[in-house]
């Protein structure tokens, strides 16, 4: 059997040695491995392990969470979970794959590679989360610039992400056939209320065609409406996203279940 | 490649391809109590606690894992000086085959080191990772239980 070729590792310290690092051709970061493993690395000369960079702090300052890239989703969870049990990030995280991955999967790998059953995106676009980069495109970018440029990705690294901590309710439905497969699509909405109306209100679907879909015509139609006033059967006829086939069934049905997942999402955080 | 591990309080040297998995080091290189299942992340039959958390070794890197602290399920006890967690899933009958059962034994024990005194529901999600074809868990969660009872009571 032919020996598969040896790829190198790189150990940086400092992020001016991984810049250098990210301009060579077929190198690529390495957080917790997870998504390289499930990837083919026949196309890779080498890859630069993270865990040596300063790059797992979670910091709360003026109002601004800020997460490292190499904290994983255990970690992450734990963190927010101090200062708000309730944060959609606890909600989302929490029902990600299972308690080893949790403990390996990264922020920053999850971000760069944005799984189509990502447990992670729907809440970070909900959140207006911005990305820092260092390496060839460096600077601060919002998450769906991230998402959308591909380019930004090239030769790039994501340092940490930060979003503002804001006293959102919250709701999340990951729809899956059991709890350890991968989501068909999933649910986030957070909303904002007087005490009377909805102040603010943002609904992001992810595992539909275009990958992700903030439903913003949806939020313009709830947004400054009274909450005796909301009928959630409304929300059914005005949902336009279509979706792949998938094992969870056809493009059609899903489309309504996630109508249906998507009214029970309402019903439920305007009672909570 | 070469890089000195620690593994259940030892340093170790090992030579490996640079693409390898650390459950592949780790089982030719004697630590057979790893198990090898479906090398996917899903079964938890390779589970080692890594610098302090869970993880499965068939989606870790040896490369990644250098210098780093591993405690497989012998690192807890073995048949001779068990721990209370593997002297309870003897006693609650929660080992049919076996396979599982280190990876079992690891999650649990990952658990009750943060969570002393776990609802039933706790333990059900600290073993989200772990699955096992032959007991249908109701033993497995009461050996949990009856661990984290020892372990309480030993302080």
């Amino acid at each position: 059997m032919k020996e598969k070729k040896e790829i190198e590792w790189y150990f940086p310290e400092c992020f001016d040695e991984a810049s250098c690092l990210l301009k060579k051709e077929g190198v690529i970061p390495h957080g917790g491995g997870t998504s390289i493993r499930r990837a083919s690395l026949g196309h890779l000369f080498g890859l630069i392990e993270l865990s040596h960079l300063p790059m797992h702090y979670f910091l709360v300052d003026d109002g601004i969470i800020e997460i490292g890239a190499t904290n994983t989703f255990s970690d992450v969870i734990e963190n927010i979970r101090k200062i708000d049990p309730k944060h959609i990030l606890v909600k989302s995280l929490w029902q990600a794959a299972s308690t080893p991955l949790r403990n390996r999967i990264t922020i920053g790998g999850s971000i760069a590679y944005f799984p189509i059953w990502s447990d992670l995106m729907g809440s970070l676009i909900a959140l207006d989360a911005e990305v820092t980069l260092i390496g060839k495109n460096e600077g601060i970018y919002p998450i769906t610039q991230y998402v959308n440029d591909r380019n930004l990705r090239n030769g790039t690294l994501i340092k940490d992400i930060k979003f503002k901590q804001n006293g959102w309710s919250s709701y999340y439905h990951r729809e899956s056939r059991t709890n350890f497969d991968y989501s068909s699509f999933n649910i986030t909405i957070l909303l904002k209320t007087t005490k009377t109306k909805i102040e603010d209100i943002r609904i992001v679907l992810v595992g539909c065609t275009k990958k992700y879909k903030r439903l913003i015509e949806l939020e313009k139609y709830f947004k400054g409406k009274k909450v005796t006033k909301i009928n959630s059967e409304e929300i059914l006829g005005s949902i336009d996203v279509t979706f792949p086939a998938k094992k969870l069934g056809s493009p059609e049905y899903i489309s309504h279940l996630a109508g249906i997942q998507l009214k029970r999402g309402f019903e439920e955080i305007l009672n909570s | 490649m070469e890089g000195i591990f620690k593994i259940n309080g030892e340093d170790k040297k090992f030579f490996f391809n640079s693409r390898a998995i650390l459950l592949d080091v780790l089982r030719e290189n004697g630590y057979t109590e790893v198990k090898d299942g479906c090398r996917e992340g899903e079964c938890g039959a390779c589970v080692v606690i890594l610098d302090g958390k869970l993880v499965n070794s068939c989606q870790v890197f040896a490369a990644s894992a250098i210098g780093k602290d591993i405690k497989t399920v012998k690192g807890l006890g073995d048949i001779h000086s068990p721990h209370l967690i593997q002297t309870a899933f003897v006693e609650s009958g929660a080992v049919q085959c076996g396979f599982c059962t280190p990876g079992m034994v690891l999650a649990a024990y990952h658990l009750l080191k943060q969570n002393s005194d776990p609802t039933e529901d706790e333990i059900k999600r600290a073993l989200d990772g772990n699955l096992c074809r032959c007991t249908g868990y109701v033993k497995i969660i009461d050996a949990v239980k009856m661990a984290a009872k020892k372990m309480r009571k030993n302080g």
